[in-house]
């Protein structure tokens, strides 16, 4: 599940930096539309996560 | 010369911010492991004073066995259980003849949510007692508390609420929002300190701030929304039966993820500090004293750098939050045109 987020974001960031080298003027609006979507990735990485810890800690 | 040294001292400050979460791993050690992790995120009827636990008052409504129900306060645990009424059942206070219905004890989690939303409470105050007296009204606003309000609350009216809620009705939800991302954002920064308890590391917390957005939502939508909901129009009949549980069910899932994404990412955070500091008790106990101060220097560093990503995670997730919420809103209060060809509009499905 750490394998998928990490997936995920690393895409997101590989998208991101591709679309700045094509197009530098629009990097603000692209740095904020990747950090929101990895924030979502994360959050969908941590409900397991935390359902995880809660199990082998409680 | 100037830039490497106030690196330097940034990296002393997070440094020392590290220490006093050392004793509090201690204090609280068992027979099983010289750590306590879930003990230290769960909620506590204490309140950690600079080393000292306070402990705090007890409110009880509970039933008697005649059936009449009573409302007890005492001053701390230690008082509620001498007084004989109550005894503790593992880890729970229970009368010793009746039954609780509920327990309004104030605990840490409790008052540091007091906490967040007080130090939001006087911040506004402030600033709106400025503007009573003129300044900001005709004059530039002066100030450095004064600008950073103008500055939240123009980012959250001109990025978060207008391009997401249509038309002049973002103006009635800029309050709400605004609350919703600045008592968020204090609440976690406030945990970042050793010894606080992070507010909404509690998912009744997060599930409480999850429900208000909930009651927003549905108490601003209009006739468009809740036919929506019930009755999808311009699909077949037996697609009609099909969507309402479907429906339902996604009204539902937005906010249950908006309270499990907030809750996650901050205790998420406290857990890993707790475990990576304590790896030097862990390491004591299990090899000696020597590799207990060697895995400090690593342990210690790596604390540190967390920090930093855990104060972009604190506000990054208030914003996420705030975010959400109104795009949740926007999407109850818009009202478009209907017509015949009702078929071909795609509704986004945001249960992330």
């Amino acid at each position: 599940m750490a394998v998928g987020a990490g997936i995920g974001i690393g895409l997101i960031g590989k998208g991101a930096v591709e679309s700045i080298a094509r197009q530098p003027e629009a990097s603000g609006d692209i740095r904020g539309a990747m950090i929101l979507t990895a924030a979502f990735i994360e959050g969908v990485a941590l409900f397991g996560a935390i359902i995880c810890i809660i199990l082998a800690l409680g | 010369m100037i830039k490497f040294f106030t690196f330097l001292s940034l990296f002393i400050v997070v440094f020392l911010l590290g220490q006093p979460t050392v004793f509090a791993a201690d204090a609280d050690a068992d027979n099983e492991s010289p750590i306590d992790i879930m003990g230290t995120v769960a909620d506590h009827d204490y309140f950690t004073f600079f080393g000292t636990k306070l402990y705090l008052p007890r409110l009880f409504l509970w039933q008697d066995d005649n059936g009449s129900t009573q409302f007890s306060t005492y001053g701390s645990t230690k008082k509620a259980l001498a007084s004989g009424e109550f005894e503790q059942v593992e880890y729970v206070i229970t009368p010793v003849n009746g039954s609780m219905l509920i327990d309004f004890s104030l605990t840490s989690h409790l008052l540091y949510f007091w906490f967040g939303l007080g130090a939001l409470a006087l911040f506004t105050m402030y600033a709106g007692s400025r503007y009573k007296k003129g300044i900001g009204t005709s004059t530039a606003p002066k100030g450095v508390l004064q600008n950073l309000f103008e500055v939240f609350y123009e980012f959250i009216r001109d990025e978060v609420a207008k391009p997401n809620i249509e038309g002049d009705k973002h103006k009635k939800y800029v309050p709400y929002l605004f609350t919703m991302f600045m008592s968020i954002a204090f609440m976690n920064i406030f945990g970042l300190l050793p010894w606080a308890a992070t507010a909404t590391a509690d998912i009744t917390v997060t599930a409480v701030l999850a429900s208000f957005t909930f009651f927003v939502t549905q108490f601003s939508g209009t006739k468009d929304h809740w036919q929506h909901v019930f009755w999808f129009p311009g699909v077949p009949l037996g697609v009609k039966f099909l969507m309402i549980p479907v429906e339902l069910i996604g009204l539902f899932t937005k906010p249950f993820a908006l309270a499990i994404r907030l809750f996650a990412n901050m205790m998420s955070g406290k857990i890993m500090i707790i475990a990576i500091l304590g790896l030097i008790f862990i390491f004591n106990e299990m090899y000696g004293s020597i590799a207990a101060y060697g895995v400090s220097i690593f342990s210690v560093v790596v604390t540190s750098i967390l920090y930093i990503l855990k104060l972009l995670v604190a506000i990054l997730q208030a914003y996420i939050f705030s975010l959400l919420s109104a795009v949740f809103i926007g999407m109850a209060v818009e009202e478009h045109e209907h017509d015949q060809e009702h078929d071909d509009h795609i509704h986004a499905d945001l249960s992330v």
